[in-house]
């Protein structure tokens, strides 16, 4: 453990000396998704100024919602990244190959190699958001509630890793995997808003299938007083399940891959 | 590990592939959804051979033939269908993770390095992966940057290098944790005769230095000539020579390539010393061979020129290729060494 933490720092350390080497292209990756963000928060903000409550909930609150799940996803955005494109850049040429001869996991190997900039963006706007409408919401400023936000961020966080997981690991068998990527992880738009003002189906699958609504609506009722029952606390347990289902998963994709080879 | 294990032990080996079968269009591809349809492919049939400790030894055939899928499996990439395969003693499928530490691996063009790095960096990076102990990983650094002289290219990044320093590169990375079993995919492939020459230079050094067993394929005569005392020959998956290179020599490169620029088209039947044919016929183009045992090439060339206008000729050697294929068109029996 402290050995792949202390590998872990030596790859991002290596890696950011290649950003720096471009800085231009680390300027424009990092602050390119302020930009995208930045248009998706305006079209909320102008629908806001024409009805001002959504399903009942605030500008502010929906912004508390909208911070909590970019600050998760921009977690999967950094850390995870290949995930993506496994199968275009690694199975496909043959260099996964590169990964199972040398004596660490491979899947450790995968994500180090490539810690991606675009992700802190992310980062930075979900967590400004979430810090200003925690503001202006007069959330208490308690330890407990700190911990508790930071907690659901981090589930948030390996809910979309373990997801890209799953479906990057079709990778092994179809090779192109980001259609199916795409089309599970498309499903995180819902999860930008509170997921009460859906139908009770859709719930139901942002809450037990996909379960997105952990990386933004529970944690967001949760700190807003808003009786939604357990499932406020559901959040890191749901995110454990799934990280080891994905897992094993992968272990099964990776036994068909020694049995095919690319 | 005692003295006399085999480095490597590979003992009736045998990969099938399953290779999905569809039609064309839509149809075939939603049918092939619900209803999949196989084929199978043996990639590598039967293969056995056992190499000591120490010696380098090379590993050819036809493309296709089964030499890489058995590289994958000796490397512990792929799991055999049957068979055993035993690196240093270890399954090295099973024991992905120990046996990789024993290992290193070029893979013919696919680079190990990381791109946009220093190769230094790489370097870096790869011996912390390998847990190499920092005081042995600044003396190796020396010793191959000297020996490969790397040294203006430790500060480059691997995508502005030629074929030929990626290449030196390459290796330093791959032997930087002193692997005991090194397989190396077509090392000096593409590469111009003075880096070929360093190169094989390097490898042998390594074998000599620290009994390095090595594991070569490659389709260039002379990286066998000068690096293996052993030569396996596999066709369709299976051994069909394995043995010293002499005997390979000796037996199928007894013949030699002579072609003749005449100043006009042939136009009767050449009349040959024995041992002499022709192999091929273009416009004013003429192709011979000639077994060396019974005819030389002055003989030749002397009987061409009486009977035609020669503007220019030249002799070649046999390559590897020609001869595996002469092999597996039906000398078999010929190619086992007594």
């Amino acid at each position: 453990m402290a050995r792949y933490a202390s590998l872990y720092g030596l790859f991002l350390l290596q890696r950011f000396k290649v950003l720096l080497e471009y800085r231009l292209n680390f300027l424009i990756g990092a602050s390119s998704t302020v930009f995208v963000q930045a248009a998706g928060i305006a079209t909320l903000w102008v629908v806001m100024r024409q009805v001002p409550s959504l399903n009942g909930w605030s500008f502010d609150e929906l912004l508390l919602v909208y911070g909590l799940l970019t600050a998760s996803r921009s977690i999967e955005h950094m850390f995870a990244d290949n995930l993506w494109t496994i199968g275009r850049q690694y199975i496909r040429s043959g260099g996964f190959d590169r990964f199972l001869v040398r004596p660490i996991d491979p899947l450790f190997h995968l994500l180090a190699d490539r810690f991606n900039h675009d992700g802190i963006g992310n980062f930075v706007i979900g967590t400004l958001l979430v810090v200003s409408a925690w503001a202006s919401l007069g959330i208490p400023l308690l330890p407990l509630y700190v911990l508790y936000a930071v907690l659901a961020v981090l589930s948030g966080g390996a809910i979309f890793i373990a997801l890209n997981l799953l479906t990057a690991t079709t990778a092994f068998w179809i090779v192109e995997s980001v259609p199916v990527t795409r089309a599970v992880h498309e499903m995180h738009e819902f999860a930008k808003y509170p997921l009460s003002m859906y139908h009770k189906g859709i719930q139901a699958a942002l809450t037990w299938l996909i379960p997105y609504g952990f990386a933004s609506f529970y944690p967001a009722s949760y700190l807003l007083g808003r009786d939604v029952g357990w499932l406020v606390w559901a959040g890191p347990a749901v995110a454990l399940v799934l990280l080891l289902v994905a897992y094993r998963f992968w272990l099964f994709g990776l036994r068909h891959y020694s049995g095919t080879g690319s | 590990m005692s003295q006399n294990q085999p480095a490597i032990e590979v003992s009736h080996l045998r990969k099938v592939f399953h290779i999905p079968q569809r039609d064309p269009g839509l149809g075939g591809a939603v049918k092939a959804l619900f209803r999949p349809r196989y084929a199978e492919k043996v990639a590598v049939d039967d293969i056995s051979f056992s190499v000591p400790p120490g010696e380098i030894v090379g590993y050819i055939g036809v493309n296709g033939a089964g030499k890489s899928t058995t590289i994958k499996m000796l490397t512990g990439i792929l799991a055999p269908t049957a068979g055993l395969v035993r690196v240093l003693g270890r399954d090295p499928h099973k024991e992905r993770v120990a046996n990789a530490r024993q290992i290193g691996v070029v893979f013919g063009q696919r680079t190990q390095l990381w791109w946009d790095l220093a190769l230094v960096e790489s370097l870096n990076l790869i011996a912390r992966i390998y847990e190499v102990e920092p005081k042995r990983y600044k003396e190796l650094l020396e010793q191959f940057s000297y020996t490969l002289e790397l040294g203006e290219l430790l500060a480059k990044p691997v995508r502005q290098m030629s074929l030929g320093q990626k290449m030196r590169a390459e290796l330093a990375a791959t032997l930087i944790h002193e692997p005991r079993v090194v397989y190396l995919d077509e090392p000096t492939i593409g590469l111009d005769v003075v880096v070929k020459e360093k190169i094989r230079a390097f490898i042998k050094e390594q074998n000599r230095a620290k009994g390095t067993t090595v594991v070569l394929t490659t389709h260039d005569l002379g990286d066998i000539e000068e690096l293996c005392s052993r030569v396996i020959i596999i066709d369709a998956g299976r051994v069909i020579y394995d043995g010293p290179l002499a005997t390979i020599r000796e037996r199928f490169g007894k013949y030699r390539g002579i072609t003749f620029e005449t100043a006009r088209p042939l136009e009767h039947p050449l009349t040959l010393p024995p041992g002499a044919e022709v192999v091929g016929q273009e416009e004013r183009r003429l192709e011979l061979r000639f077994d060396r045992t019974r005819a030389s090439a002055s003989q030749v060339a002397a009987a061409v020129m009486g009977q035609l206008e020669v503007l220019d000729f030249s002799l070649s050697e046999p390559d590897l290729t020609s001869i595996v294929k002469q092999i597996y068109g039906g000398a078999l029996s010929e190619a086992r060494p007594v």
